[in-house]
C-alpha cells in the first residue's frame, strides 16, 4: 500500500537517544534549582507524633525542609487524575510505609540527600494488615469504577447459568492460581522539575500522560489549567507507573512555596513505594467442558490488593475471560482486599494475571480432555465479541494458531509430560492465546502545519512512552500527506499542544494514530483543494478526488505524469496552511490477539528453568512499523519471562515494607535469560480502524507467554506450579 | 550522602597511613560496591582513600604458588591463563560474578570485602545489627529466602556474597595484608568471622589494614577444580547456593577433596566431615550422598529458605559427579 507505512523505519529520534542529545527528564538543568530528597516513613500505619527538622535545616546548602507543617494546604485531584486518593505532607497521618514524611530542598542533589538523613522522625504505630491470605475472608466486589471517556466495566458478571453447566460438565477444571507483587523498574527514574512564573508553572515531568499530570497539578494547586504547562519529550519507559503521582504535585507546590525553581528525582529505592505496583493476586477458575473440549462454563474469581486509601480501582480486568472464548455460561468476580500496604498501580498488560490464570487452567483442561492444546482453543473460538453478540469486524486468531504453530514445529511435540529430553534436562513445549483490549481511551486532537516549503509539522500532546510513537505518527502522516518521511515533523509531549490523553491501554495508536490520519487527511484534500484551485498548477480544474498524493508529489491517479509538487503548491500559496481536529469522546475499544510458543529446558535435578525459544503470531490489524512493532513484542516477552520466572517484590508483613527495592533485590531478567525471539505478523486492516487499519497491540504479546512458558514448564516436568513465580525451591520441591 | 573527603596516593603505606589515622576512613578501589553502600546509607565514610594507582595488579605463578595482586580487575583474574589452566575454579567463579562492566572495573580486594546483600542491611529503612549494631535482625524471622543455613546467630543470619571467596576457600587461599604495623598473611578460612554477637565486624581485618593480594598454592586439585552457581536467574545475579570443589582421583578413589559453599553461611561455608566423607573412599552415589548429608548436618534453616537444605546436596553431588568424570 504504502512506501512509508509497514517499513521497519528505525526509531527518527534515535540518534538523539544513543548519542545522549536526547534530553530526558532528569537531564533538565534549570539554573537555580533546588534538589529534593523525600524522607520517607519506616512505619505503615499510624500519626507522626514528633518531626524534628531543625538539625536538616542547618545543614549546608539545605533552602527548606517542607513537611505537613509548613506545606500549603492542598486538594486532592479526582480520581481518575490521581488513583491514591490521598497527598502526603498535608497531616500527621500514616497510611503506608515509604510514604513521604519531608521533602528536603538543597542547592546540590548530595546536600539534599545528607540532610534527608538528619530528619528524625517518631511514630504513634497501629497495627496493620498486610498479609493478603489473611484478608481474604474480607474480600469485597468493588462497584464499577466511572472514568470520563471509558466504559465502566463490571466487576460482577453472570451469562446464562454457570452452576448449573459447571454441575452437568464432562470435564471440570478447579485451580487456583497466585501471583505476587510486581513493580514496574522502567529504567528511566520519575522526575520532575517546576519551574513558576508569576501564577504559572512549568513542570518537566517524566509523565506517561501530561494532559493528566496538568490537570492533576491544577486540581491539586486550585489553579487554572492554562496556567500548568507540563512537558515529557523522551521517556524510558514508563509501564503504568508515570501516570499522575503525589511527588509531582507536591514538586509543584514545594517549588511555588520557596519560590525557587525545584527538581525531584525519585531514587530506585523511592520508587517502590511512590508510584504503585502490580498488586499481589489470587484468582481461583472452574471451567466445566464436555467431552471434545467443548467449553460449558467459566467461573472466574479474581482477588486483588488495594490499599486503604482508595476505592473502587482494580487494575486488572478479567478482560480475556469475557471475550476470548465462546461459552454460554460464565460467572466472573473480581474482588479487592484492603491491606496497609501503598496503592497499586496499572502495570504493563494489566490483564495478564486472568490470562495467566485462564490460559494454565484451559492447559489443565486441555490435558484432562486429552486433546491438543491448540485444537482445544480451536474448539471454543469465536468470531463474535461474547460481549456483544456482535462479530469481530476483523479477527484472525486462527490464522495465528496455524501459522505460529507451524513456524515453532508444535506438531514435533510429545504431549506426554517429561517426554522430551536431552540427557537429564527436561525439555517443555507450551502455547496459549495472547489478547489483550486496546484503546477504550479519551481520543485525541491534531495540528498539522503544511510550511511554504513543504514541510509538515503534526503536533499532539502524547508522549513517546519508548515504542515508537514519534517514529510511527511521523510515518502515518507522510502516507496520508504524501510527503517523505523526513518532510515530516511530530512533535509531542507538551500541554501547549493539541489534547492527547495517558500512554497507557494501548490506546496510542486508535487515539493518536486516528488523530493524525483524520488531520493529515483533511490537510491533505486542503492542499489537494489548493492546487486545483490555482490556474498556474498542472493539476488545474481537475478533479480533488482524481488527485493522488505520495512522496511529496500530487499527480492525476489516470495519468501520474500530470503532477505537480507539494512543495510548489505551498509555495504558490505564499502562507502555511494549518489544520487542526478535536478530540472525539472516545478512541474505541479495540481487541488483539495472538497465539505464542515457548519451548523451556528444565534441569530437575537443579530446579533451573531457561527459556530457549519464544515465538509469536499475532493480529494487530495492520503493521505500521515492522521494527517498532517487533520490539513491543520483544518486551513483552521479557516480561513475560520475568512474571513467570523472576520477579517479585518481597513484603515484611510485620512493617509492611517492600524489602528488596532496587534492581539487585528484585530480578528483572537479564540478556542471558533471554533467547532469541521470532514475531509473525498476520497484517491484516483492521476495517473498523481509524488509524489506517492499525489496532493498539503493544499490550498483547506478554498476555499468554506468561502461561506459554508455565505451561511449558508443566510439559517438561509434569508438574503444575500454580504459584509464581517458578523458582528453584519450587521447582526442587516438586520434582519427580 | 554524608560529605566526605577525597584522597588517592600511590603507595600502598601511604594508604595504610591516612585511613588508619582516622577511624571513619576508608579505602576506595574500583568503588562499585563502596558507592552503592553509601548511597543506601550502609556506610558513611568520612575520608575515602583512592589506592587505583598503588601498583598492585600482578598476577604470576612462582614456585607452585599464585600470587594476584589486590588490585588486579575481576576480568584479568578470571581471562589469565595460569589462573585457567591452574587455578579453574577462580576463573569460572569470576565469570560467574556481577557483569562484564563491572568485573572491568572491581578489584579483587575489593571483591573480597563486599558487604552482604541482605535487604535488610542495604534498606536503611529497615532494622540492621550490621549497619546499626542493637537494632535487631528482622531477617531472623521476615524475608529470609536469601539467607544462612550455617553459621548464623540470633544477631544475623546474612550470607557473604562473594563467589571468589568460595573458590578461595576451595583453593585453602591466604590473604596478605599491610597494615600500620606491616605485613601480615591471614589464612581465608580466618579471615571471614561469624557473626555471633557482633555481625557488623565482617573480617579479621583491623582498621587501616589494607588487602594487598592472594596467594593460593598450586596442586593437582586445583587444576581440577569448579564452580558451581546456582541462582534465580541466569546471570548477573548472588548465588542462591553456590559450591566450589577441588578433586584428586586416584583411579576410582578420592585422594584429595576441598570444597567450599557460597549462598548459605554468612562465610565461605566448609564442611571437614563432607570432605572426610569423600576423602579416601571411592565416589560413588553412597559416598556422595553422605558428604551431601554431613554437609547439612546441624543446618538451620528459616521460614523461607528450607529449600537450601536440598538444593545445596543436590548442588554439591552435582558438581563431584561432573568432576570425579562418572558423567
Amino acid at each position: 500500500m504504502s512506501r512509508i507505512v509497514g517499513r521497519p523505519v528505525p526509531r527518527v529520534e534515535g540518534h538523539a537517544k544513543v548519542t545522549g542529545a536526547a534530553e530526558f527528564t532528569a537531564d533538565v538543568h534549570v539554573p537555580g534549582a533546588l534538589h529534593g530528597v523525600m524522607v520517607l516513613s519506616t512505619v505503615a500505619r499510624g500519626r507522626i507524633t514528633r518531626l524534628e527538622t531543625r538539625q536538616a535545616e542547618r545543614s549546608a546548602g539545605v533552602a527548606a525542609v517542607m513537611t505537613h507543617r509548613n506545606m500549603p494546604r492542598l486538594t486532592v485531584p479526582e480520581p481518575h487524575l490521581l488513583v491514591k486518593r490521598f497527598l502526603p505532607l498535608q497531616d500527621t497521618e500514616i497510611h503506608h510505609s515509604g510514604q513521604p514524611v519531608a521533602l528536603v530542598l538543597a542547592e546540590t542533589l548530595e546536600q539534599a540527600q545528607h540532610a534527608a538523613t538528619l530528619v528524625r522522625v517518631s511514630y504513634d504505630t497501629q497495627p496493620v494488615r498486610t498479609v493478603f491470605e489473611d484478608a481474604m475472608d474480607d474480600a469485597w466486589i468493588p462497584p464499577p469504577e466511572e472514568e470520563p471517556g471509558e466504559t465502566p466495566v463490571p466487576n460482577e458478571l453472570t451469562r446464562g447459568d454457570p452452576e448449573g453447566a459447571l454441575a452437568r460438565a464432562d470435564l471440570r477444571v478447579d485451580v487456583t492460581y497466585t501471583t505476587p507483587i510486581h513493580h514496574h523498574n522502567p529504567i528511566e527514574p520519575s522526575a520532575t522539575t517546576a519551574v513558576w512564573r508569576g501564577r504559572k508553572v512549568t513542570v518537566y515531568d517524566a509523565s506517561q500522560g501530561v494532559t493528566a499530570a496538568q490537570e492533576s497539578i491544577a486540581q491539586a494547586l486550585d489553579l487554572p489549567v492554562g496556567h500548568v504547562r507540563v512537558i515529557s519529550r523522551y521517556l524510558g519507559g514508563g509501564f503504568g507507573c508515570k501516570t499522575p503521582w503525589p511527588h509531582t504535585v507536591l514538586t509543584a507546590a514545594a517549588a511555588r512555596e520557596v519560590d525557587r525553581p525545584v527538581k525531584l528525582v525519585l531514587s530506585r529505592s523511592d520508587s517502590y513505594s511512590l508510584h504503585g505496583h502490580r498488586s499481589q493476586a489470587h484468582q481461583r477458575l472452574r471451567l466445566g467442558a464436555r467431552r471434545d473440549g467443548t467449553l460449558t462454563a467459566i467461573d472466574h474469581v479474581t482477588t486483588q490488593q488495594v490499599s486503604r486509601t482508595e476505592d473502587e480501582f482494580l487494575p486488572s480486568a478479567s478482560v480475556p475471560t469475557r471475550r476470548l472464548y465462546a461459552c454460554d455460561n460464565l460467572s466472573l468476580a473480581q474482588r479487592a482486599v484492603r491491606l496497609d500496604l501503598p496503592t497499586p498501580a496499572w502495570m504493563r498488560s494489566p490483564e495478564v494475571m486472568p490470562a495467566h490464570g485462564l490460559e494454565c487452567a484451559l492447559d489443565e483442561l486441555a490435558y484432562a480432555a486429552d486433546m491438543d492444546p491448540i485444537e482445544l482453543r480451536l474448539r471454543n473460538h469465536t468470531a463474535t465479541d461474547p460481549e456483544t453478540g456482535e462479530p469481530f469486524p476483523s479477527k484472525h486468531l486462527k490464522e495465528c494458531y496455524r501459522r505460529g504453530a507451524t513456524a515453532f514445529g508444535w506438531s514435533e511435540r510429545n504431549p506426554r509430560p517429561g517426554s522430551m529430553r536431552d540427557g537429564r534436562i527436561r525439555i517443555g513445549w507450551g502455547m496459549a492465546t495472547a489478547a489483550h483490549s486496546a484503546g477504550g481511551m479519551p481520543g485525541a486532537a491534531a495540528r498539522v502545519t503544511l510550511s511554504t516549503e513543504g514541510t509538515a509539522q503534526v503536533q499532539v500532546a502524547t508522549q513517546d512512552i519508548g515504542t515508537g510513537t514519534y517514529t510511527v505518527m511521523s510515518q502515518m502522516a507522510a502516507h496520508v500527506l504524501g510527503l517523505p518521511l523526513d518532510d515530516v515533523d511530530f512533535v509531542l509531549g507538551d500541554t501547549n499542544l493539541p489534547y492527547a490523553s495517558l500512554s497507557a491501554s494501548s490506546a496510542t495508536v486508535p487515539a493518536v494514530g486516528s488523530a493524525v490520519n483524520r488531520t493529515c487527511t483533511k490537510a491533505r484534500q486542503k492542499l489537494i483543494g489548493l492546487a486545483v484551485a490555482d490556474p498556474r498548477s498542472p493539476l488545474h480544474d481537475l478533479p480533488a478526488d482524481g488527485i493522488t498524493a505520495e512522496e511529496g508529489t500530487l499527480y492525476q491517479t489516470s495519468r501520474p505524469e500530470r503532477r505537480d509538487s507539494i512543495r510548489a503548491v505551498l509555495t504558490r500559496h505564499g502562507r502555511p496552511l494549518d489544520v487542526a481536529t478535536e478530540a472525539p469522546e472516545e478512541s474505541g475499544e479495540q481487541y488483539s490477539t495472538g497465539a505464542v510458543f515457548a519451548e523451556v529446558r528444565v534441569d530437575p535435578l537443579l530446579g533451573q528453568v531457561r527459556v530457549t525459544r519464544m515465538l509469536g503470531a499475532f493480529d494487530p490489524g495492520r503493521v505500521l512499523n515492522r521494527r517498532t512493532i517487533r520490539s513491543q513484542v520483544i518486551g513483552g516477552f521479557i516480561w513475560a519471562v520475568g512474571f513467570t520466572l523472576t520477579e517479585h517484590t518481597l513484603l515484611d508483613t510485620r512493617y509492611g515494607r517492600f524489602v528488596n527495592r532496587n534492581l539487585s533485590g528484585y530480578l528483572i531478567p537479564v540478556n542471558a535469560d533471554i533467547p532469541d525471539i521470532q514475531a509473525l505478523f498476520i497484517d491484516q486492516p483492521d476495517p473498523t480502524s481509524q488509524a489506517l487499519g492499525a489496532r493498539g497491540f503493544g499490550e498483547t504479546p506478554m498476555c499468554g507467554m506468561t502461561a506459554a512458558i508455565a505451561n511449558a514448564v508443566h510439559h517438561a516436568t509434569g508438574r503444575r506450579i500454580r504459584d509464581l513465580p517458578l523458582t528453584q525451591d519450587k521447582l526442587i520441591a516438586s520434582a519427580s | 550522602m554524608k560529605p566526605f573527603d577525597y584522597t588517592r596516593t600511590a603507595r600502598a603505606s601511604e594508604a595504610v597511613r591516612l585511613v588508619a589515622a582516622r577511624p571513619g576512613a576508608t579505602f576506595v578501589a574500583g568503588g562499585t560496591e563502596l558507592l552503592n553502600l553509601v548511597r543506601d546509607r550502609a556506610l558513611a565514610p568520612d575520608l575515602v582513600v583512592d589506592i587505583n594507582q598503588v601498583p598492585l595488579s600482578g598476577i604470576e605463578l612462582r614456585d607452585g604458588t599464585l600470587h594476584v595482586g589486590a588490585m588486579a580487575r575481576m576480568r584479568e583474574v578470571a581471562e589469565h591463563p595460569v589462573v585457567r589452566s591452574g587455578f579453574p575454579v577462580m576463573s569460572e567463579a569470576l565469570l560467574a560474578s556481577a557483569s562484564p562492566q563491572i568485573r572491568n572495573r572491581a578489584s579483587i580486594g575489593g571483591n573480597l570485602m563486599q558487604r552482604t546483600r541482605c535487604w535488610y542491611y542495604r534498606d536503611a529503612g529497615s532494622p540492621c545489627n550490621k549497619r546499626e549494631p542493637g537494632s535487631g535482625c528482622p531477617a531472623i524471622t521476615g524475608q529470609n529466602r536469601w539467607h544462612a543455613i550455617h553459621g548464623g546467630s540470633r544477631h544475623c543470619i546474612a550470607v557473604h556474597p562473594s563467589d571468589l571467596a568460595v573458590a578461595l576457600s576451595a583453593l585453602q587461599a591466604t590473604v596478605v595484608v599491610l597494615g600500620p604495623r606491616g605485613e601480615r598473611s591471614i589464612p581465608l578460612k580466618d579471615f571471614y568471622l561469624l557473626p555471633g554477637t557482633t555481625p557488623h565486624k565482617e573480617t579479621a581485618l583491623r582498621h587501616g589494614e589494607l588487602i594487598t593480594g592472594v596467594t593460593v598454592p598450586g596442586s593437582r586439585s586445583a587444576r581440577h577444580s569448579r564452580y558451581l552457581k546456582l541462582r534465580d536467574r541466569a546471570a548477573f545475579e548472588f548465588a542462591v547456593v553456590s559450591v566450589a570443589a577441588a578433586l584428586t582421583m586416584e583411579g576410582s578413589e578420592v585422594s584429595d577433596v576441598h570444597l567450599a559453599f557460597g549462598g548459605i553461611a554468612p562465610r565461605p561455608w566448609r564442611s571437614a566431615e563432607a570432605e572426610a566423607a569423600l576423602r579416601g573412599r571411592p565416589l560413588t552415589d553412597s559416598t556422595i550422598a553422605s558428604a551431601a548429608q554431613a554437609l547439612v548436618s546441624g543446618a538451620q534453616p528459616r521460614e523461607h529458605n528450607t529449600f537450601k537444605v536440598e538444593l545445596v546436596r543436590r548442588a554439591l553431588a552435582d558438581i563431584l559427579t561432573d568432576l570425579g568424570g562418572r558423567r
